[in-house]
């Protein structure tokens, strides 16, 4: 690795802690240090035992100063520690563990095919410009661009209820159930929301993938490749879409950070266990501590990917490793 | 000897080279070229109008006129590099074969081959995702002139010929300077030896000593490989420098051509003229061309000569009828109806 | 590099040597843009017929929406072709009267993120330095919360009222309007007449208003179409979270109505649909508009060095004809 590259690395490093570091801070102003919100008072968690309200207040030292209660606060993170439920008294981190881990496979699945489909969808709409073929996937991309999230997993439950569990993460009439037969009702029960966020990523996917390939189209290199005599697929795939792909892959590592933010409505209408769901829940119950913990959780996988993308950019495009 | 104090008759350019012969067939033929584009507007802009000359073994054209007058589409249409907008009539001919006939269809094959082409301003020219030495390689593969190892070896033998370490082919095109980079270019253009080389301003954007060089650089290169090139520029001292023939273009139509010591030192054109006076210094190169009024819209009829609106000696003649190239001297043509050389001079 | 043009759009009025004011309006830039590109043509109607009808809701429509009509969620028939809710109520009457609400939130919302987007942007643009550091920080935080889950916790400390749903919605919407502004202003401020007018003596604020704006206002009028289309859905999808104000109905509340009270496994799927599909007619038209103008600013876009068709051969023309 060159000088200017470990350096390069190592600023985005420091970057990425700094947006850590304000995220975190402005995270406990949100949640614990607006005047005269319900907020503040982290043990008030509803029918804690004496011993539980003085044990927080003690972790949180939630009877000392704001500022002291942030240095407490940073503390407790380094620790994991990021309060109770006001809910069910669950510790929190547990809680959004749990919510994670049911989020991340369903949202991956819908971003992975999202992937495929649009960058595919995107590459055709511009293969042939000017084609019935081309029209046809721009407007689908646009459609599918267009239709609101869960109006569109209500019509997959419209249209597909019969066929396809709609509601809830497993069958929990389901006794016993062997390690095959929990698989095939764990995945059949994610088919419908998984499709719900890869439609509704496909589109925007597809036409960022058009807008970037149309773009690359009018660039000089592309005439010098045309001139050297190549044909269209070779130009196409080995000039245009090659450089095309370069903003389109941060975009996908960017989005991909978005994943553990749970897709609220979509973990709503099919009743997902998921960190989205959570959110949702505790926002009506106004249980802050899950929701600060969440917020926080979220905030940093955006930006651990936004990290992760700056890598990425720097790996493929040579003008910026120099 | 500088670019800064010469003048045509002086320069080596001019000397006809020993390897051309008298009445030896042309390397490649334009015969009537015509260009249309389709405009949104749902009219035609006639950007080329009936533009002919020949290429002779080494010899090299200088293309001039204002921006606008159809000089680079009239190269660009020699190797087909237009939009679906456009459409052509006439020939463009490599050894005798009109390469124009079936369209994109007939000429792709004859791309780099026969005639291969070097861009203004190669900052983009280039891939910038791509290595140097493998987008020449890349033309030398597709057009099986050389595989592997063989391909790379040659491609280092062009950086060489051109001036720049072998081992830059393994750089990037944002790591080279402008002028290594049209050198570059140049050399990706050569790579399969074409019969005609054409220049779209390459020396543009680059400093004045990086044109110097580009420049012998290209005039050695016609020497030794026989090649044919056409220059396509607007900075007259650097056609003056380089070629050995000159034609002037004005609203798609050549107005004048012919070697180039006859044409600068007799131009019959008022345009010519214009255009020559308006440069009285070959070394003063920060005077900005500019002759009064403007090139006319080309998407309509025009009836006599288009320079007339602009002309200091037009005639009402000249309004009415167009004038046709017609010879005045040995090789040398001109388009205008002032035949008087008083008139003129 | 000389390659050919297709067909600018806008052509800036040039002169040699120095830079010359492009002297083109923003009207006229977007009404050329409507009138050359079919898809920005069908999106401004289609924006502007939804817009008239909302308007005209209370003289066209056939029914009150507070007036039972038929059975519970009846079926679409001569008299209901969209059929009823399940209050009984005309479907198409609250369609008509639901998107007066929806726009407005729209509308509103869209106002308040394009000036607090479009003033940060300006400023940070045109005064560089600090101010710029210090709001790009601040905004890069926008970009990296978490907009959903954010916008719920703010309606629901604030409490469910169109006019706080507005600002809720506006307030988050604003950081790509800021960079896009910015980014054209920063572009703007070099060039030559923009110091010509400093210098002989324009205020800030002067050359700002007649200088600055002019050059950025088509970018800023592309993207205040698209952030309506965002603003629109962000209100369907905080109605459906039951944080709108539940007493004005809106697309957004029926396609709630439709999930809480069941119409899906009713089998009611008009209730569903067709306020969905009202929603995505919105969005699509908002995008094909925006999108166009963007494509026509867009220098890259005008030219395309690869394409199917090709170029045409012609007889040459007959001695005498020009």
């Amino acid at each position: 690795m060159t000088a200017t590259s470990t350096s390069y690395i190592l600023k985005r490093i420091v970057f990425a802690l700094v947006t850590v570091f304000v995220a975190v801070t402005l995270n406990f102003v949100l949640f614990r240090a607006l005047p005269g919100s319900a907020v503040t008072d982290l043990s008030r968690v509803p029918n804690a035992s004496p011993q539980l309200v003085h044990a927080l207040k003690v972790q949180f030292g939630l009877d000392k100063s704001k500022t002291q209660q942030y240095f407490v606060y940073l503390k407790q993170l380094t620790h994991g520690n990021l309060g109770i439920s006001y809910t069910d008294q669950q510790p929190v981190n547990s809680l959004l563990f749990r919510a994670l881990k049911n989020s991340v496979p369903m949202a991956l699945l819908g971003a992975i095919v999202a992937i495929v489909i649009g960058t595919g969808s995107g590459i055709l709409a511009t293969w042939r410009r000017d084609t019935l073929l081309s029209y046809g996937t721009t407007f689908s991309a646009m459609v599918f661009y267009s239709l609101p999230t869960q109006w569109l997993g209500l019509m997959l439950i419209l249209l597909f209820g019969g066929l396809l569990p709609t509601s809830g993460m497993t069958n929990e009439f389901l006794l016993h159930p062997s390690g095959w037969q929990h698989a095939s009702d764990y995945l059949s029960h994610m088919i419908l929301p998984s499709l719900t966020y890869a439609l509704t990523l496909y589109g925007q996917y597809a036409l960022v993938v058009r807008s970037a390939m149309l773009e690359t189209m009018g660039e000089d290199y592309v005439l010098t490749a045309r001139a050297k005599g190549l044909p269209m697929r070779r130009i196409m795939l080995r000039h245009v879409f090659r450089n095309a792909m370069l903003p389109f892959a941060t975009l996908v590592a960017l989005s991909l950070g978005f994943i553990a933010g749970g897709a609220v409505l979509i973990e709503t209408v099919f009743s997902w266990p998921g960190i989205g769901r959570l959110i949702y829940q505790s926002v009506l119950s106004r249980d802050y501590p899950v929701l600060q913990g969440a917020f926080l959780v979220i905030t940093l996988s955006v930006i651990f990917f936004n990290f992760v993308a700056d890598l990425l950019y720097f790996k493929i495009d040579p003008r910026i490793s120099q | 000897m500088s670019p800064h104090n010469a003048s045509p008759s002086e320069c080596p350019a001019t000397t006809v080279p020993a390897c051309l012969a008298e009445g030896e067939a042309p390397l490649v033929s334009v015969d009537g070229l015509h260009v249309w584009f389709a405009l949104p507007s749902g009219r035609e802009l006639h950007a080329v109008q009936g533009v002919s000359f020949d290429l002779e073994r080494g010899v090299r054209l200088g293309l001039v006129g204002e921006s606008g007058c159809g000089k680079t589409t009239t190269i660009l249409s020699m190797m087909g590099l237009l939009p679906p907008s456009a459409s052509v009539a006439g020939a463009v001919s490599p050894r005798a074969r009109n390469i124009l006939a079936r369209g994109e269809q007939s000429v792709r094959s004859h791309r780099w081959t026969d005639i291969a082409m070097v861009f203004q301003g190669a900052m983009n020219s280039l891939n910038p995702v791509k290595t140097v030495g493998s987008q020449v390689v890349e033309a030398m593969e597709y057009h099986n002139v050389a595989h592997g190892e063989a391909a790379r070896t040659r491609a280092g033998e062009l950086f060489e010929m051109l001036g720049i370490s072998a081992q830059s082919g393994a750089r990037f095109p944002h790591e080279f300077s402008g002028g290594m980079r049209q050198r570059a270019a140049i050399a990706m253009a050569l790579s399969c030896s074409p019969d005609v080389l054409l220049a779209d301003e390459p020396t543009t954007a680059l400093d004045v000593m990086v044109q110097a060089q580009i420049g012998e650089l290209l005039v050695g290169l016609t020497r030794e490989l026989g090649m044919a090139m056409v220059l396509v520029t607007h900075d007259l001292p650097l056609v003056a420098q380089l070629c050995e023939r000159v034609a002037v273009m004005y609203a798609g139509k050549i107005v004048e051509s012919g070697p180039m010591d006859a044409v600068f030192h007799r131009p019959r054109h008022p345009y010519t003229r214009m255009l020559f006076a308006a440069t009285p210094d070959l070394y003063d190169k920060e005077r900005v061309v500019s002759i009064p009024g403007a090139p006319p819209q080309l998407d309509r009829r025009i009836d006599g000569c288009a320079f007339a609106p602009r002309c200091d000696s037009a005639s009402d003649r000249c309004r009415v009828q167009h004038p046709r190239l017609l010879d005045i001297g040995p090789q040398h043509k001109a388009a205008c109806h002032a035949k008087d050389p008083g008139a003129c001079t | 590099m000389s390659s050919i043009i297709e067909s600018p759009e806008v052509q800036p009025v040039s002169d040699v040597g120095g830079e010359k004011e492009p002297s083109i309006g923003t009207f006229a830039i977007v009404w050329q843009v409507i009138r050359r590109r079919p898809s920005a043509a069908i999106g401004a109607a289609v924006l502007l017929l939804v817009i008239a009808i909302s308007l005209l809701a209370p003289v066209i429509a056939p029914y009150g929406i507070h007036q039972q009509v038929g059975p519970v969620y009846g079926p679409p028939s001569f008299k209901h072709p969209l059929g009823l809710d399940d209050g009984g109520i005309d479907m198409l009457s609250l369609i008509m009267w639901g998107g007066r609400v929806s726009l407005t939130v729209g509308l509103a919302a869209t106002v308040v993120a394009i000036f607090v987007g479009g003033t940060i942007g300006i400023l940070t643009g045109y005064l560089g330095g600090v101010t710029d550091t210090v709001l790009m920080r601040f905004t890069d935080y926008f970009i990296v919360i978490p907009v959903i889950p954010l916008m719920m916790v703010i309606a629901v400390l604030w409490g469910p009222s169109l006019s706080h749903i507005i600002l809720v919605i506006g307030l988050l919407q604003w950081t790509t309007t800021a960079r896009i502004v910015r980014a054209q202003v920063r572009s703007v401020r070099e060039r030559v007449y923009i110091r010509r007018a400093r210098a002989i003596g324009g205020g800030h604020l002067r050359v700002v208003l007649r200088h600055v704006l002019p050059q950025v206002a088509p970018l800023l009028v592309a993207n205040t179409v698209l952030t309506i289309a965002i603003a629109v859905f962000s209100e369907t999808a905080l109605a459906f979270l039951g944080l709108s104000d539940p007493s004005r109905t809106s697309w957004g509340t029926m396609i709630q109505h439709a999930f809480a009270r069941t119409a899906a496994s009713t089998g009611a799927w008009w209730a569903i649909v067709y306020p969905g599909v009202a929603v995505a007619i919105v969005i699509m038209a908002c995008y094909l508009l925006g999108q166009a103008i963007e494509d026509a600013m867009n220098p890259r876009l005008k030219v395309s060095h690869v394409s199917v068709r090709t170029f045409g051969v012609r007889l040459p023309p007959r001695e005498g004809d020009s």
